[in-house]
């Protein structure tokens, strides 16, 4: 899988390419700053593009600002941001303008490597991912009550995951579920949380983080 | 004046009667001239003649220096001069009027115009007189004025009421006063750094050498000679009062904006830091993180694999923990979005239920919104409540934050009034009547 990584870190830029090489992706271009990215991208036409928050100039948020430019202009690409920070916003900044293609991952994932592996998969495939870390945290968040309280161990676990970004599919996989129980699940949930239960994917991770994130 | 009326007394009156005499003249009833020198007619007429002309000649100068004076004059000093200076130029036109009548006939003589002349003279020189009189009441009226506001200012008033006092006493609305300070700013009466404006007049007031301060007035008020020191002398007391009350004020304001700096300072040094940890000290262990991993890539022997995997995750933990210390110097929500955003990230991030009734939309200035984003951090840090909630809402130009926890507060807030304070806001922590305490801050923020 052809991939590009951004990073102005020099190090941290060869040490994450050479990890993607040696497992087995295809780094068809790096870049240390936002322009850099776009010219990257432009020629050498990756798959997924891996791209740290912080970049020149001003270390803010100008990886988000290129990750929202490369999905204006090629809206088929996959984009993974890695980023230090915990909260939830920037991760609903990206998943507001295209729900799909999108994955905001805590940076010391990348050491991680078969947790990194699998998001930039699963972005390629057209699943958003949200850093479990990001999602445990909201989910954790104790509520005496409210609809969350009425949720199984089971439903909460498969409420966790679609908020990660886990398609049905995905689900059965990991908790070893028949695809009929997953929806039946998924169906229980939303009716108890009182959520319409939307079309599409996409619209579905969007939907359970915007319910996760009210207070 | 002087000059002319010596000339005119020399020109009129002595020099011809050396050369007149009137027995010579076919006057036998009037006295021998004692003065006479000896008796020439033609002279005496000739000298007549000239007294005239440089009679007529002196009142003209006079009247046109007078009229020059009156229209250089400012308009309170013309006000103040025209009682004097009018009917003096009617008097002087009266009597150049009366050489003028002379100079036909070569020599001053007492018809029936000059008659009616001469007692419009007079009339106009009681005028002068009564204007003199008036200058005098006027003088002694604005020092009676000036004493009873001795007497006002005597019962020390509010900053600003000397000026208040001193303007409607002198009748000008846009006198003001400022007080110079030692270190050469100057201030009003309320210690706010003030200039005069362009087109006002300064007249400083002086006491033993020192100015005490300085009146700022529409040019031409203090044109009388004398009036400020008058009114230096008049206000001393409360002149002295409102001078070291605008030097406290001013010196109270200084500590003010100190504070602010402080609290500023405080902040950006914990941006700072926050900026470091993330760009550097997280970087650094995330780049030490991989370097390990890409080492488990090739190990040289099982038991390596454990030490460095070991080591991978203790450098991943540090990560995280560094993130939350980062997190807690000065969240990067606060900075970029407000606070609105970063207190939505503590109610994530916070094992304590938050509860965020209302949220302010839009920003504030950023010393406003740290302050009230770490009196909500600091007090949930310290008093660990099972539950609180938190309302922030902008009303009439101030924030208003209040946190309500289930508990009483074990620690002082100290340093969080310092904080409020800095910003002229005002910190409240009340018990209720359960177990539970609400702690206010108002903040102007407008």
């Amino acid at each position: 899988m052809r991939v590009v990584v951004a990073d102005d870190e020099v190090l941290l830029r060869e040490g994450l390419a050479r990890l993607l090489t040696e497992t087995g992706f295809e780094v068809v271009g790096k870049a240390g700053d936002p322009d850099q990215l776009l010219r990257v991208v432009r020629q050498s036409r990756p798959q997924v593009a891996i791209i740290d928050i912080k970049m020149p100039p001003t270390h803010t948020d100008e990886g988000l600002v290129a990750a929202e430019e490369l999905r204006r202009r090629d809206p088929s690409m996959g984009v993974l941001v890695l980023s230090h920070y915990l909260e939830s916003r920037y991760a609903m900044r990206l998943l507001q303008q295209h729900p799909e293609r999108i994955g905001y991952l805590l940076k010391e994932r990348i050491s991680d490597i078969a947790v990194l592996a699998d998001a930039i998969r699963r972005v390629a495939e057209g699943e958003c991912v949200i850093d479990p870390t990001i999602v445990a945290r909201l989910m954790a968040r104790q509520r005496d009550s409210g609809p969350l309280t009425q949720l199984t161990d089971r439903e909460r676990e498969v409420l966790a995951l679609m908020a990660e970004g886990h398609s049905n599919q995905g689900i059965c996989d990991k908790l070893f579920l028949s695809p009929k129980t997953v929806e039946a699940h998924v169906s229980q949930i939303f009716s108890k949380l009182d959520l319409r239960e939307v079309p599409g994917y996409h619209r579905r991770v969007l939907a359970v983080l915007t319910f996760l994130r009210t207070p | 004046m002087a000059l002319a009326y010596g000339g005119a007394v020399v020109a009129l009156g002595i020099l011809p009667a050396l050369f007149l005499d009137p027995v010579g003249q076919g006057c036998g009833r009037c006295p021998g001239n004692l003065l006479g020198v000896f008796d020439s007619p033609h002279a005496a007429q000739t000298l007549n003649r000239v007294a005239v002309q440089l009679g007529l000649a002196w009142a003209l100068l006079l009247i046109a220096l007078l009229g020059w004076r009156l229209f250089r004059s400012t308009a309170a000093t013309r006000r103040l001069i025209a009682p004097v200076v009018v009917p003096a130029i009617v008097y002087l036109s009266l009597v150049a009027w009366s050489f003028q009548h002379a100079l036909g006939r070569g020599f001053l003589s007492n018809d029936a115009l000059d008659h009616r002349l001469w007692a419009g003279q007079a009339v106009a020189l009681v005028a002068v007189a009564l204007g003199v009189a008036w200058e005098w009441v006027r003088g002694r009226r604005l020092r009676s004025t000036l004493a009873r506001l001795v007497v006002e200012l005597a019962a020390s008033p509010p900053p600003g009421g000397l000026g208040a006092a001193l303007s409607e006493t002198l009748g000008d609305p846009s006198l003001t006063l400022l007080y110079p300070l030692p270190d050469g700013r100057r201030v009003d009466a309320y210690g706010r750094p003030a200039e005069p404006a362009q087109e006002q007049a300064v007249t400083p007031l002086v006491r033993g050498g020192r100015r005490v301060a300085l009146l700022v007035h529409r040019p031409g008020l203090l044109d009388d000679p004398g009036l400020a020191g008058e009114i230096a002398a008049a206000a001393r007391l409360a002149l002295d009062n409102e001078r070291l009350q605008a030097q406290v004020r001013a010196q109270f304001e200084d500590l003010r904006a100190s504070r602010v700096r402080i609290v500023e300072r405080g902040d950006t040094e914990r941006r700072r830091l926050e900026r470091d940890l993330h760009d550097g000290a997280q970087q650094r262990l995330v780049s030490l993180a991989l370097s390990l991993r890409l080492a488990c890539l090739e190990p040289s022997a099982e038991r390596d694999m454990v030490v460095l995997q070991e080591a991978e995750a203790e450098v991943r933990r540090a990560v995280a923990e560094l993130r939350e210390l980062a997190h807690g110097l000065y969240p990067a929500a606060l900075s970029e979005e407000g606070l609105g955003a970063a207190l939505q990230a503590m109610a994530e991030a916070t094992s304590t239920p938050l509860t965020l009734t209302r949220l302010p939309e839009g920003r504030f200035d950023p010393k406003v919104e740290a302050a009230a984003y770490f009196l909500v951090a600091e007090t949930l840090k310290r008093s660990r409540p099972r539950r609180a909630a938190v309302d922030v809402a902008s009303v009439d130009g101030r924030l208003i934050v209040e946190v309500e926890i289930d508990q009483r507060l074990s620690e002082d807030l100290t340093d969080l009034e310092d904080r409020v304070g800095a910003l002229d806001g005002r910190l409240l922590v009340r018990a209720t009547s359960g177990a539970e305490t609400r702690i206010r801050a108002e903040l102007p923020c407008g």
